[in-house]
């Protein structure tokens, strides 16, 4: 095996503990587990066996020269996308904090008729 | 109502607290309500960022019981996750006996709150979630919440006849303790997991649901499954 295969194993398994560690704390929904559970799969089978990926090669006719550039690219598009990812549902859960906390201190001024 | 019912409710009724999640909710919470609070039974009713009648409904009922129904308003909708973790937090400073969970779109029947919270009462236990009886149950409920029950079981190590189900009931206690993060469907899941790592008691009874075309509308089925998968699609094009 090639030291990328190691890496993309590597990265791949990590992926996987964290998509679903973020899920069981609620951090991530079950849609967005599943998707990234996909795409770490989809790389750790890629990473184990690139046999696989001259089947994209033979589509597309790119040369493995090439791939190298375009798997690491794809590697860290992913986490990347998947930094931003949890940062976005960090702001969700924020928000959701301040929508709780709205909630619960309005209550007390429920007794006086709402202004709608 | 049964007689049994009848009796339980006037003694514990007052000391009962029910939490009350709802968006959008106008055809049935009112009947759901009224039905709650003639039992004596305190209300904590947490209208989810709701926009359509539901608010001033709800609004009109809380005059008419001022002081049974407890009004909690989320700003913007944040899903049910969101409201019961505030219902949950809003009952604690009303020290009640028992919480129940309970569906705002009418499947719940009142003669199945004697067997869910008086295992609570009887110090029996922590948590008690009413299951529903899953051969009555339509195709397409079925499979999603069978599915729900699988992923409950993976991802929190614990195997419930219905993880989903909306009524339940706990103790104080327990709601105290339980750390809620999901906004959405999943807290039903989340709920379970809780239960599992802080080692509480779990009682499961059986329940009756009311299928009306209503709320066959509602909860988990395979159209949030469709609608998981149109968001996960929109999510990858975003």
């Amino acid at each position: 095996m090639l030291i990328y295969q190691y890496i993309g194993l590597l990265i791949g398994i990590i992926g996987i503990i964290i998509s679903i560690l973020r899920f069981r704390d609620g951090k991530m929904s079950l849609s967005m587990v599943l998707v990234w559970i996909t795409i770490w799969v989809l790389l750790l089978i890629f990473s184990a066996y690139p046999a696989a990926t001259t089947l994209l090669t033979n589509i597309t006719g790119i040369g493995r020269g090439l791939d190298i550039i375009l798997i690491f690219g794809l590697i860290g598009c992913f986490y990347l996308i998947f930094k931003i990812y949890g940062m976005i549902e960090n702001i969700e859960e924020e928000i959701t904090l301040l929508t709780r906390e709205i909630a619960l201190n309005k209550k007390e001024n429920t007794e006086k008729p709402d202004k709608d | 109502m049964t007689h049994e019912t009848e009796e339980f409710l006037e003694k514990y009724g007052k000391t009962i607290l029910i939490v009350l999640p709802a968006f959008n909710e106008a055809k049935t919470i009112e009947n759901v309500m009224e039905e709650l609070l003639e039992k004596g039974m305190q209300l904590i009713v947490i209208d989810d960022g709701s926009y359509d009648e539901t608010t001033s409904i709800v609004g009109k009922v809380h005059k008419k019981y001022p002081q049974q129904v407890h009004l909690y308003r989320h700003p913007i909708n944040r899903g049910l996750g969101a409201a019961i973790s505030t219902g949950l937090e809003a009952s604690l400073s009303k020290n009640p006996r028992v919480i129940v969970t309970f569906d705002a779109d009418g499947q719940h029947h009142i003669d199945d709150l004697v067997p869910v919270v008086k295992p609570v009462i009887e110090k029996k236990a922590d948590v008690v979630i009413g299951t529903r009886n899953f051969q009555e149950m339509p195709f397409r409920k079925k499979f999603g919440n069978n599915v729900m029950n699988i992923i409950t079981r993976i991802f929190y190590g614990m195997g419930v006849s219905d993880s989903q189900s909306g009524l339940r009931a706990i103790s104080p206690d327990a709601a105290n303790i339980m750390e809620l993060h999901s906004r959405d469907y999943g807290v039903s899941s989340e709920i379970i997991g809780e239960i599992k790592r802080k080692d509480l008691t779990l009682i499961e009874v059986p329940i009756e649901t009311i299928y009306t075309d209503y709320s066959l509308s509602k909860g988990t089925d395979t159209k949030i499954g469709l609608k998981i998968l149109a968001r996960l699609i929109k999510n990858i094009f975003k």
